[in-house]
């Protein structure tokens, strides 16, 4: 999630302006994640970014090379699951034999600047895999707004950003290496190992661990980034022609409220005035604000009134710079992509939801298009789609506001996001993707002991 | 030198390397040195992320009142912030406590 353009000075200003700052804390102290149980001496477990996910593995390994992972692979035993940077919220990593961890794979491996190609370890972060093409004269086409993950996670995940002409990270993988669960080493593209390519670009890590992926690149390229309040309503009666004008557009819908927060990011050499950095802990302040207003008599609209004062705000910079947000208000999440078409009516349905029940949520809901591609258990698999990202702090109960929303992503024929939490089967997931057999045929091919297959993986894509 | 003499040298050298996207320099295992990079660095030596930056005295001050067990534990468990283990899963109890004492200008 980005980071709303707010900053707890604007908020405290607006909400001094209304005669309740005295009800406000100086500042907006961050409320603890869910407390932990490890103490120094313990045998150390592995969490998620959230804290949500947890395990204590018998062994970490972490290969310096393909040729050491590969050996690690044909001499061990059990159940392996690549671990990325622990930024999924579904149990995908857990797992009480190996975890493995591409740390010692990271980095550009080398570049093609004629084809504005770049081969990149899977264990590079995102985050600085950004400075380090830029270096180079590249840029990928798009990220997400968070950057932390490592390369591997998100090709894995069909992790993206938004633009209605532009794909996943996963859809501008052009090569992979794949070393498959018995210790092989198979190089693959859309010519090469063909069904391998399709399979793994984005396969959870049921096939094999991805140690390096060919990216088609751009030549690198500023960006001007601007974020205003703006009617729900009104937004969503242009949407189309937003969605069209900006190579990157997004917007977040706030429940109990009938604003949004529109962001709309251009290509331009532009400096802006400034506008003061991002204050990523201004959401604690947005939650206080709510529970206040929650209560008072008209308290939507006024809560409303509070955002509709927010200032705009612009951000300028390279496309990595702009693009990524910190991220230091932890949360658990859940994210369908429904037909782009049909997204408009479904975030509607939620937030109508939300209202009726009255679900005591205020973290804004993010809205991206994507464009289709061709990988086969991408979200975006023969379709664009229009993805809708629901959240709840780290350290409250998730279950009760994603149970009450994912019905309706359902009936929208939604494809859950493979990083984050749903409750579909392999069962229920096979009627999503037109691929999903075809998935299944290469898995038992690479896999057939089903060396990289947990409890989670077993449920989501059969045993 | 002392110890204060030696701490704002410390701060300098990395508030110096925050500026300049680089570890900073100092006695780190080749593990704990790759974490910061990786992981570390991301919040700890960007300013405006809410985490106390690498050497920031006023801000360690209060932790390295705790302990060294209390941060170790917040770093493992995760805390408020702070993300379980700081992202760096592959990080054995002595380099995230190697990285803890960095980070808070522990000499």
């Amino acid at each position: 999630m980005k980071a709303l353009g707010l900053t707890r000075r604007e908020l405290l200003r607006t909400a001094a302006a209304a005669g309740l700052a005295g009800a406000l804390p100086a500042r907006a102290f961050a409320e603890p994640a869910a407390a932990g149980d490890w103490s120094p001496g313990a045998p150390l477990p592995w969490r998620n970014w959230s804290g949500l996910q947890r395990c204590v593995p018998a062994q970490r390994l972490g290969p310096a090379s393909e040729a050491e992972l590969c050996a690690a692979l044909r001499s061990g035993s059990g159940v392996v699951r690549p671990a990325g940077a622990g930024h999924s919220f579904g149990a995908l990593v857990p797992t009480s034999d190996t975890l493995l961890f591409l740390d010692g794979l990271a980095g550009v491996r080398g570049v093609d600047p004629a084809a504005l190609t770049a081969e990149v370890w899977a264990g590079t972060r995102l985050g600085l895999l950004g400075p380090e093409l830029h270096s180079r004269g590249q840029a990928m086409p798009n990220l997400p707004d968070i950057d932390q993950q490592t390369l591997g996670g998100a090709l894995a995940t069909s992790t993206h950003g938004t633009g209605a002409k532009l794909g996943s990270i996963a859809s501008t993988a052009r090569a992979l290496a794949l070393a498959t669960p018995g210790g092989e080493l198979v190089e693959c593209d859309a010519q090469r190992n063909a069904e391998v390519f399709h399979a793994a670009c984005t396969s959870v890590g049921a096939l094999g661990v991805v140690t390096r992926a060919t990216l088609a690149n751009r030549a690198a390229f500023r960006l001007v980034e601007r974020s205003r309040f703006v009617r729900l309503d009104d937004l969503l009666a242009g949407i189309d022609a937003a969605r069209d004008a900006n190579p990157h557009f997004e917007f977040y819908a706030f429940p109990h409220a009938d604003v949004a927060l529109e962001i709309t990011t251009v290509e331009s050499d532009e400096i802006p005035a400034a506008s003061g950095p991002d204050d990523p802990e201004a959401l604690y302040l947005l939650r206080t604000l709510f529970r206040i207003t929650r209560v008072l008599p008209g308290g939507d609209r006024l809560y409303s009134a509070f955002l509709a004062a927010q200032p705009a705000s612009a951000r300028a910079g390279w496309s990595h710079e702009v693009l990524a947000h910190s991220r230091t208000v932890r949360f658990n999440e859940m994210e369908y992509t429904v037909p782009a078409a049909r997204g408009p009516d479904c975030l509607r349905a939620v937030l109508e939801t939300i209202r009726a029940r009255d679900l005591d949520v205020c973290f804004p809901i993010e809205c991206r298009y994507v464009r289709a591609d061709d990988v086969w258990l991408s979200m975006f698999h023969q379709r664009d789609g229009f993805s809708i990202s629901i959240h709840q702090f780290a350290e409250l109960d998730w279950r009760p506001y994603f149970g009450a929303i994912e019905p309706i992503f359902w009936q929208h024929d939604g494809r859950p996001h493979w990083g984050k939490l749903h409750s579909l089967d392999a069962a229920r997931l096979a009627e999503l993707y037109p691929r999903f057999d075809d998935f299944q045929r290469v898995r038992r091919a690479l896999d057939p002991q089903r060396r990289m297959t947990n409890a989670y993986l077993s449920q989501i894509l059969g045993p | 030198m002392s110890l204060t003499a030696r701490t704002a040298l410390l701060i300098g050298a990395l508030l110096a390397c925050s500026r300049s996207g680089e570890a900073p320099r100092a006695e780190l295992s080749a593990g704990a040195a790759r974490a910061y990079q990786t992981a570390c660095a991301s919040c700890h030596a960007r300013p405006g992320t809410g985490a106390p930056l690498a050497g920031d005295e006023f801000a360690w001050a209060k932790r390295r009142a705790q302990g060294a067990d209390v941060p170790l534990a917040h770093t493992v468990n995760g805390f408020n912030g702070m993300p379980p283990l700081g992202t760096c899963g592959l990080c054995n109890e002595a380099e995230l406590r190697e990285l803890v004492a960095y980070l808070a200008g522990v000499p």
